[in-house]
């Protein structure tokens, strides 16, 4: 196979876009997937400032990486999860990377707020992954309301996209249905969220990866059970096999079509947010789901001790 | 036979009469668009020929998350 671009051997091939890159071609085509999406979906400006959510897996590095490219102003964002084996490895890659590349990082580290996850693992009946996704997204907004930041950058590509719109169609969650996109603005107690990848498939950002060299934590957390969401990820795969693009074709045909009617009957019907009585962050249920879990954290340890 | 280090299960598998990355990516049970596959450092599309006694570094791309 040839590259599209200049004609010599490809190394990479991409049948949703019926073309093929060399490794000097494959980032040129890349960066033009995330200015198209920043520019259509009015992301963010040169002007405004990035707060980058760094897990240390492809896509978050990757996205870090394509955005000090390409000028902007970003500042990674790492949570220490404080998961013994899993976490200190992921902050390390992290870490390294940034000081490799010469950007500019924050950690957070769960241990020092209280809550490590295994102490959710311990003591919160709820799968921990929905609690930690819940504290992750906390404390992202959180600090890049607190820093001052414009907005807030994820790393989620097409395919994470489009297995989670699977799964809420699946329930027909209207909610989340209303505002899942790649950008989700600024409201009151929540700062503006994006998702500069969602044009790139896991392919093209694992692709991209590689050819920049990047060391990417591939060692999965302990926890992980993400098997539904997996398995969605490789029907997808299969439907897209059978025909290139259909992915993309299915996301930009609800955000076009389906978004706007979620979006309608989520105002009539959605519940209204107030600041948390306890941390003030923006929650429908008077005390923010965060500051429930930390309650009852401390009520099991405390009976734990009494025992 | 071809040798390949599957990532990120970080399994050694040799294969034998796969003369084409298709061909290798098919005997894994995977499509061209769930794994990157390298040779010597370079990345490969899936019409590319391989030798006898090559090694071969594929990494399924997708992620739990
Ligand atoms: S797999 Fe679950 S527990 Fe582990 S980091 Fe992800 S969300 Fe948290
Ligand atoms: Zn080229
Ligand atoms: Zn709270």
């Amino acid at each position: 196979m040839k590259c599209s671009r200049c004609k010599q051997l490809a190394c990479v091939s991409l049948p949703s876009h019926h073309s093929g890159f060399c490794a000097e071609c494959y980032p040129i085509f890349f960066t033009r997937q995330v200015e198209t999406a920043i520019r259509r979906e009015k992301m963010f400006t040169h002007d405004e400032r990035i707060l980058v959510a760094l897990s240390g897996g492809k896509d978050s590095l990757s996205l870090m990486l394509e955005l000090a490219f390409q000028g902007y102003d970003v500042t990674g964002l790492h949570i220490d999860l404080g998961i013994p084996g899993s976490s200190e490895k992921a902050r390390a890659k992290v870490e390294n990377f940034c000081t490799a590349h010469g950007l500019s990082l924050q950690v957070l580290e769960m241990e020092k707020e209280g809550l490590p996850i295994p102490d959710i693992k311990e003591h919160v009946k709820r799968p921990v992954c929905s609690v930690c996704g819940r504290i992750k997204r906390h404390h992202f907004n959180r600090i890049a309301l607190e820093g001052g930041y414009d907005a807030l950058a994820t790393g989620h590509n097409l395919d994470d996209e489009v297995a989670r719109l699977f799964a809420n169609t699946l329930r027909w969650d209207t909610a989340y249905l209303s505002d899942q996109g790649p950008v989700l603005p600024a409201r009151q107690g929540f700062t503006r969220k994006v998702k500069p990848l969602f044009r790139l498939s896991e392919f093209e950002t694992a692709n991209y990866a590689f050819l920049k060299d990047i060391e990417i934590h591939s060692d999965p957390c302990p926890y992980a059970s993400g098997a539904s969401f997996t398995s969605h990820k490789e029907l997808w795969g299969e439907l897209e096999h059978r025909s290139p693009g259909q992915k993309f074709q299915f996301y930009q045909g609800f955000l076009k079509n389906g978004k706007p009617a979620f979006a309608a009957r989520e105002q009539e019907i959605g519940e209204p947010l107030a600041p948390c009585i306890e941390c003030g962050s923006p929650t429908s249920a008077g005390t923010c789901s965060v500051c429930r879990i930390k309650a009852a954290v401390r009520e099991s340890k405390a009976k734990a001790a009494e025992a | 036979m071809i040798t390949i280090h599957l990532e990120p299960d970080n399994e050694v598998i040799e294969l034998h009469g796969t003369k084409t990355v298709l061909a290798v990516l098919n005997r894994l049970k995977l499509r061209s668009t769930m794994a990157i596959v390298a040779r010597d450092g370079q990345l490969l599309t899936p019409d590319r020929r391989l030798n006898p006694g090559e090694t071969l570094m594929v990494r399924k791309v997708t992620s739990a998350g």
